[in-house]
């Protein structure tokens, strides 16, 4: 096992991870900027380095720095956290070559999955479902109808030089085909210069899926269920509940199952998510990977019982998974709302002074943060202020307790995302768990007042 | 320290030659040149030392290390009773010297202090010293690169702030001057 552990991180997954050493008896190294001086990061690990000043860039993510960090400080392994240098696997081979274990799968895993067009081609021969597609560009009209019917209805076109939606087409039916494809490729050429298009089914109404995954260096991996994050607004998730209201047992056991047996094949080291959407006829299709511990990892550990922070790092350390998670058993529900300083109309992120903070307790009521009544939410960083975290016997337990544990949020000083928690908890659909990733944007306008 | 990293005197690291003296006889791939600060740039480094064969290269950038714009100001605001102070890598004694008429010169980078080029030769610099600004005061060493940290100031070397051999972070104040007069 491991003697002291760099975190190289901020906020409340470096408090997360050292609450994770001292349960296992490890030493903890924070690293920190001249605007997190004060943090509790800082104040809860056994020693502290300031690595640079405030822009990130010079900081939490100078590789020379946190290397330099770790090695005045004598650890022998480093742990990333989320976000940062969390996915860069050129720091995970430096920490290789420094002598450091980087609490993670090899950089080679993490630069594959990284690139998502290459993920979805590996893990598909692995056998995990991927959305339908044209395998390249489709540049003859001749061959668009061929193509449509392979990759099947309702399809999108798509530029390959494409964003902000130029170039792309909705095509619901065989008949509007070929305007479409004319429409997309003229679009194209006039927007980015190439008139390249691709086919792609498109996904109604999708809900997102993620499966938690943990594997050894041993060659074994297991699955710990799902959790469905499909309240999100522009990619970011707001709300995750484990399990799903939309995967029942079988389905959880063949689609774990698959997961499994893909990443055992390409050896897959600690934790992981593997995400799918899931379309309303009940098919699932691979989108990425994340090759790190998740913000929403405590939905899933309230449900398993199982510390993720700390199979983590015994996985690091080269315990086999037999010995880090003997046995596994769901129990109950679980939701976490992430509450972020942000306004929660207009998303516009809210930096400042805390004047005022109080976090719901009681049974069943987790609260992970780096907040305390005079912290500052500095404008360096995201704008996380916490994670609350329920658990309940069942989903309705779950959400009567999340809907007091909201109430009972007291935060002051930065406008936060809780109005707009409130608002979802108390939508007739969200509680029937009729839900996809288009559902907050098409509800927002009647929230968050 | 791990042992393998505990080196940090090899007589490769620390033959300081100018970049001139380095490269005349040598044949340098400008390629090379633009590889190597393309690199530096990246990692946000100061100073960069290469050797390949006979080649040996050291890169800095112009700007001296240690005017880093709003760091003094910083360091000065941060209230002392912090308790990371105190658990700092090395127990390094915080004391600064006293604001009013004395300028500490800080740590650039985080990584492990040396106040000679190389063990038992004389230390660059000596409490009493004029120095003037540009002057290599000492080296700190971070990812087994030694980098010669400058003063920014002209004056006198009041006080050493920390011991060779230690472990230093980022902004942590090295020396004490006392400002030549009209600097």
């Amino acid at each position: 096992m491991f003697r002291k552990i760099l975190i190289a991180n901020r906020g409340e997954i470096a408090l997360r991870i050292i609450c994770a050493c001292k349960e296992l008896g490890i030493r903890s190294v924070a690293v920190f900027s001249e605007a997190d001086r004060n943090a509790l990061h800082v104040r809860f690990a056994d020693e502290a380095v300031c690595i640079g000043p405030p822009r990130a860039a010079d900081s939490y993510l100078n590789i020379p720095s946190v290397i330099s960090a770790a090695e005045i400080t004598n650890v022998d392994a480093v742990h990333p956290g989320y976000g940062f240098l969390a996915e860069n696997a050129n720091f995970a081979e430096v920490c290789d070559a420094s002598h450091l274990t980087f609490i993670g799968p090899t950089a080679e895993v993490i630069r594959m999955m990284g690139e998502k067009d290459r993920a979805r081609r590996e893990m598909a021969k692995l056998g995990l479902p991927i959305v339908p597609g044209t395998p390249g560009p489709v540049a003859e009209e001749e061959d668009a109808l061929a193509a449509a019917q392979t990759v099947g209805f309702p399809l999108l076109i798509k530029a390959v030089a494409g964003g902000g939606g130029r170039g792309m087409r909705v095509v619901r039916k065989a008949e509007e085909l070929l305007p479409a494809f004319k429409a997309a490729r003229h679009e194209a050429g006039q927007s980015f210069g190439t008139a390249n298009v691709y086919m792609e089914r498109l996904i109604e109404r999708p809900r997102h899926i993620e499966f938690q995954v943990l594997g050894d260096r041993h060659g074994r991996v297991l699955h710990l269920g799902e959790r469905e994050c499909s309240i999100q607004r522009r990619h970011q998730k707001l709300i995750e509940e484990s399990p799903s209201p939309a995967v029942d047992e079988s389905t959880r056991n063949e689609l774990g199952a698959k997961v499994v047996k893909a990443l055992e094949k390409i050896n897959y080291v600690g934790a992981g998510t593997v995400e799918f959407l899931l379309d309303e006829s009940g098919k699932f299709y691979f989108i990425e990977m994340n090759t790190r511990i998740q913000v929403e990892h405590p939905v899933t550990e309230m449900v398993t019982d199982i510390d993720l922070v700390k199979a983590q790092i015994r996985l690091a350390a080269g315990e086999k998974l037999a010995e880090v998670v003997p046995r596994i058993e769901m129990r109950g529900h679980s939701i976490e709302c992430r509450i972020n300083a942000e306004d929660p109309v207009t998303f516009a992120p809210s930096a400042g002074h805390l004047t005022a903070f109080y976090v719901p307790g009681g049974k069943g009521v987790r609260v992970d943060t780096a907040m305390h009544s005079d912290a500052s939410i500095p404008p360096y960083y995201d704008s996380l202020v916490a994670k609350l975290i329920v658990h309940g016997a069942d989903r309705t337990h779950a959400l009567v307790r999340m809907r007091r544990a909201l109430e009972m949020f007291i935060v002051e000083g930065v406008k936060t995302t809780i109005p707009l928690h409130r608002a979802i908890l108390a939508d007739a659909d969200f509680q029937a768990g009729r839900i996809h990733t288009g559902f907050l944007d098409r509800h927002l306008p009647v929230m968050g007042k | 320290m791990k042992k393998a990293k505990n080196q940090p005197r090899s007589p490769k690291a620390s033959a300081k030659e100018s970049a001139a003296g380095a490269l005349a006889g040598a044949v340098v791939d400008l390629k090379e040149l633009e590889r190597l600060m393309a690199f530096m740039a990246e990692h946000g480094l100061e100073e960069l030392e290469y050797q390949r064969g006979a080649v040996h290269i050291r890169l800095r950038k112009p700007s001296p290390m240690v005017s880093i714009p709003g760091a003094q100001a910083v360091l000065h605001s941060i209230p002392q009773a912090s308790g990371a102070r105190e658990k700092r890598a090395g127990g390094a004694p915080a004391t600064a010297a006293p604001a009013e008429d004395l300028h500490n010169v800080k740590s650039p980078i985080v990584g492990t202090f040396y106040e000679a080029a190389t063990p038992g030769a004389d230390p660059f610099v000596k409490v009493g010293d004029r120095v003037k600004a540009g002057q290599v005061l000492c080296i700190i060493e971070a990812m087994k690169l030694m980098n010669e940290i400058e003063s920014d100031r002209a004056g006198e070397v009041v006080r050493r702030l920390v011991e060779n051999g230690q472990p230093v972070e980022y902004g942590q104040a090295l020396f004490a001057l006392r400002p030549a007069p009209g600097d």
